[in-house]
């Protein structure tokens, strides 16, 4: 699973749901939660949380424009691509991290990627899971 | 609330160490001790119910139990405590119902067995000897029997280990039903993680005759706090590699599920381990069933 390394900048939350910002480097990103401060304790501004996403949760852009709904965008690099018959893996670099994006190879046919391409990766808010504390894999 | 401090010099495979517990447990709540062989488990459920010696004081509900700085030791019978064993240790010259009128406590009424039996499904069995039960039937006459004596503290030593996977599954919905159901204050031996998490609210997890960390299954068993309301535990069956991801086949209780994985996931696993699989809230979708 991708891994990212953040800290808790902002928490919105009603009785049961939370949305909370994390800041990695210098982006902001966002996870839904069914947890609050209240029922969680490591969620408090300030604390250090690992953002965890499955690699086939994570969609590719190339010149994304207009209005979209999602809060969590990446702007990354393509590093490597290894193709499968259904679906492909493709190796990002974003900021000095890797993430991964598992996509259909007939949506990186569409977005014909190829290594050294600018693209952002979009992650719905709901995918993205937080973990107490800096872990790596 | 049971309340207490052990301590026993206990000699185990790799020489001598020391139980050495302090244990609170409130009202209805339902306990794991969980560890390897050997580590004090059985040891404490035996101090707690009066079947073996130790130094400290054992207070449930403001009474003293055990005290041996004031020479105070209640026997057995006399803390009234539910015990079950693994091998279930019925009388066997006695029917079904005859054992649980055994356990009964003197003076009490005898329709409590009636609702044992009933609410065990043990009605058709009550004229039956052990040896003509299966090992789940005799298991589910053993519960009903540590509870037919109104127990205040019921204690299982490892009940299930000895039945196959289907009859574990169906006897642990029971016991959580009847836990419920008499709201007994429950401590279990296990070292099933499956079994912690589906039954216990807490785990006491063991090493070397102390308790070394505690709390919820879902907090004690996960490498950290995760925020996945989605999450169980299960045993890797299979990994197969598929494109460029691979297929894990995970039991989880009596299902069997499959997920996929990165190859350096899939690289750190093999068959029999032991794994969680967590997802968000969001993802499981719902079909009411029947």
């Amino acid at each position: 699973m991708n891994r990212l390394k953040g800290q808790i900048v902002a928490i919105d939350c009603n009785e049961h749901m939370s949305l909370v910002d994390v800041a990695v480097g210098g982006d902001v990103y966002t996870a839904t939660l069914l947890e609050t401060p209240e029922s969680a304790d490591y969620l408090k501004v300030g604390n250090r949380v690992t953002l965890l996403f499955k690699e086939t949760e994570v969609s590719l852009a190339k010149n994304l424009s207009g209005l979209i709904s999602l809060r969590n965008r990446f702007p990354a690099t393509v590093r490597s691509i290894q193709r499968g018959d259904i679906l492909s893996a493709v190796m990002l670099n974003y900021a000095d991290k890797t993430l991964i994006s598992v996509i259909t190879t007939r949506g990186m046919d569409r977005l014909q990627l190829v290594v050294g391409d600018a693209v952002e990766a979009l992650v719905k808010a709901n995918e993205i899971a937080l973990m107490a504390g800096h872990h790596d894999a | 609330m049971i309340q207490a401090s052990l301590k026993k010099r206990l000699h185990g495979a790799n020489g001598k160490f020391d139980l050495d517990v302090n244990l609170q447990v409130a009202e209805g709540e339902f306990i794991a001790l969980f560890g390897p062989s050997g580590v004090g488990k059985t040891t404490l459920l035996r101090c707690l119910a009066g079947l073996e010696q130790a130094e400290g004081n054992i207070v449930i509900n403001g009474e003293t139990w055990l005290d041996t700085a004031q020479r105070i030791n209640l026997s057995p019978q006399q803390r009234r405590v539910g015990y079950m064993f693994q091998d279930y240790a019925l009388f066997p010259n006695m029917t079904v119902r005859g054992n649980l009128e055994f356990a009964l406590r003197k003076g009490s009424d005898k329709k409590r067995v009636d609702e044992l039996l009933e609410l065990m499904g043990l009605g058709e069995l009550q004229q039956r000897k052990p040896e003509t039960l299966s090992g789940g039937q005799k298991q589910r006459v053993a519960l009903a029997r540590a509870l037919a004596s109104e127990p205040r503290l019921l204690l299982l030593d490892e009940p299930f280990s000895a039945l196959d996977g289907e009859m574990r599954v169906h006897l642990h919905d029971e016991i959580l039903r009847l836990q419920r159901h008499f709201a007994i204050t429950t401590i279990i031996v296990s070292h099933d993680v499956g079994e912690v998490y589906k039954l216990a609210n807490r785990v006491l997890v063991m090493e070397e005759g102390r308790i070394t960390h505690q709390g919820n299954p879902a907090e004690v068993f996960s490498s950290g706090q995760t925020s996945g309301k989605f999450r169980f535990t299960g045993e890797i069956l299979a990994i197969e590699p598929m494109d460029v991801l691979f297929s894990l086949t995970v039991l989880i209780g009596n299902q069997i599920v499959r997920v996929v994985a990165m190859p350096n996931e899939a690289g750190l696993l093999q068959a029999g381990d032991r794994v969680m699989l967590v997802s968000k809230a969001f993802n499981p979708m719902v079909f009411k069933l029947g």
